[in-house]
């Protein structure tokens, strides 16, 4: 199966914005264990990136995955952290396609 | 796979691998339609070689040639469908194998895909045939939802269970329940199939009382039943 492009859109729910700063912290290490968890399963993160000005999103996530497999496992370790109860997002995937000529 | 919400009388998980392929489409100027759409049903029927279901009465246990539903008379999409494939990586280069042999010249598409969360569920003869209309719905758990302690959405799920029963006990055909968060930003797709609007109307009268909604936002599509050859062909 083909390697898939994980694009990850990504904003605070608005009860981010109320959490003490130690509560945050907490969260963000779970979420940041899902995601060497799913480094070490193959993954490759590709970066993050501000979108704010110019979206209805705040950042946008990008992973290589070696199939459309690992990549829902990663977003199921994701919801395993409660990460989506925090974020709002929207995802996608795509597959590699030849350079414009 | 562990599933976003809990089972009810009415839903139950599946184990397997089994994964939706649903599709939003638009129809577009194609020069050479006949041959595109030949292509096309080519394709499905190599697809329903190797275990994919085509229609909701296949889903459902039934017999049925490939059919979706015509939505063009009330929403900015002509044509809204799902299949059922066999996993999410046959899905995946399923949809791709569709698009390459002709269904890009055809409709320009949105594609959602996502395993099979529960199973379809119907109290009716497996090949009813009174089924002339389909009901899309996708949902995104809402920030309501995301705030809600485990207790409420149980309570939530079960209030929503009793609007479910009726829907069942009217004749309406719940195609299970897919999980599209991984890859959308919808969590959830539910597809019925219904006699007629006044049916879903009646549903959805009662899923407000409910407060189905609540937790929810929501996109709902209703369209007419046609086979998937016809819609290929045109209708426009």
């Amino acid at each position: 199966m083909a390697e898939v492009l994980w694009i990850h859109y990504a904003r605070a729910r608005s009860p981010w914005y109320e959490l003490s700063e130690s509560a945050r912290e907490e969260h963000l290490s779970r979420f940041a264990a899902a995601r060497e968890e799913s480094a070490a399963a193959g993954g490759r993160y590709a970066g993050t990136f501000h979108v704010r000005g110019w979206s209805d999103w705040s950042t946008v996530e990008l992973w290589h995955f070696p199939d459309a497999d690992a990549a829902f496992a990663h977003w199921n370790r994701l919801g395993d952290a409660a990460y989506a109860q925090w974020f709002a997002f929207a995802n996608n995937i795509g597959l590699a396609a030849e350079a414009p000529a | 796979m562990k599933p976003l919400t809990g089972e009810t009388d009415v839903f139950s998980h599946t184990a397997g691998s089994r994964c939706g392929v649903a599709f939003l489409a638009r129809r577009h100027a194609a020069a050479d339609r006949t041959g595109a759409a030949r292509a096309v049903r080519a394709e499905l029927a190599a697809l329903s070689a190797r275990g994919w279901h085509l229609s909701v009465t296949e889903m459902a246990g039934g017999q049925d040639e490939p059919t979706a539903y015509d939505t063009a008379f009330a929403h900015d999409v002509d044509v809204v469908g799902v299949f059922d494939a066999p996993d999410l990586s046959a899905a995946l280069s399923g949809s791709v194998a569709l698009e390459a042999a002709g269904w890009a010249k055809l409709f320009s598409t949105e594609w959602l895909i996502g395993p099979r969360e529960f199973a379809p569920a119907t109290t009716l003869d497996e090949n009813s045939s009174d089924h002339h209309w389909g009901f899309f719905a996708l949902w995104e758990w809402n920030d309501a939802w995301q705030a809600a302690s485990a207790d409420e959405r149980r309570a939530y799920d079960a209030d929503c269970d009793v609007a479910f029963a009726a829907d069942l006990r009217a004749g309406v055909t719940i195609a299970g329940r897919h999980r599209l968060d991984w890859a959308s930003n919808w969590h959830h797709l539910g597809v019925w199939e219904v006699s007629d609007p006044a049916q879903l109307d009646d549903a959805m009268l009662d899923h407000e009382r409910v407060a189905d909604f609540k937790f929810t936002t929501s996109r709902h599509y209703v369209g007419r039943k046609r086979p998937i050859a016809e819609l290929l062909e045109g209708g426009w």
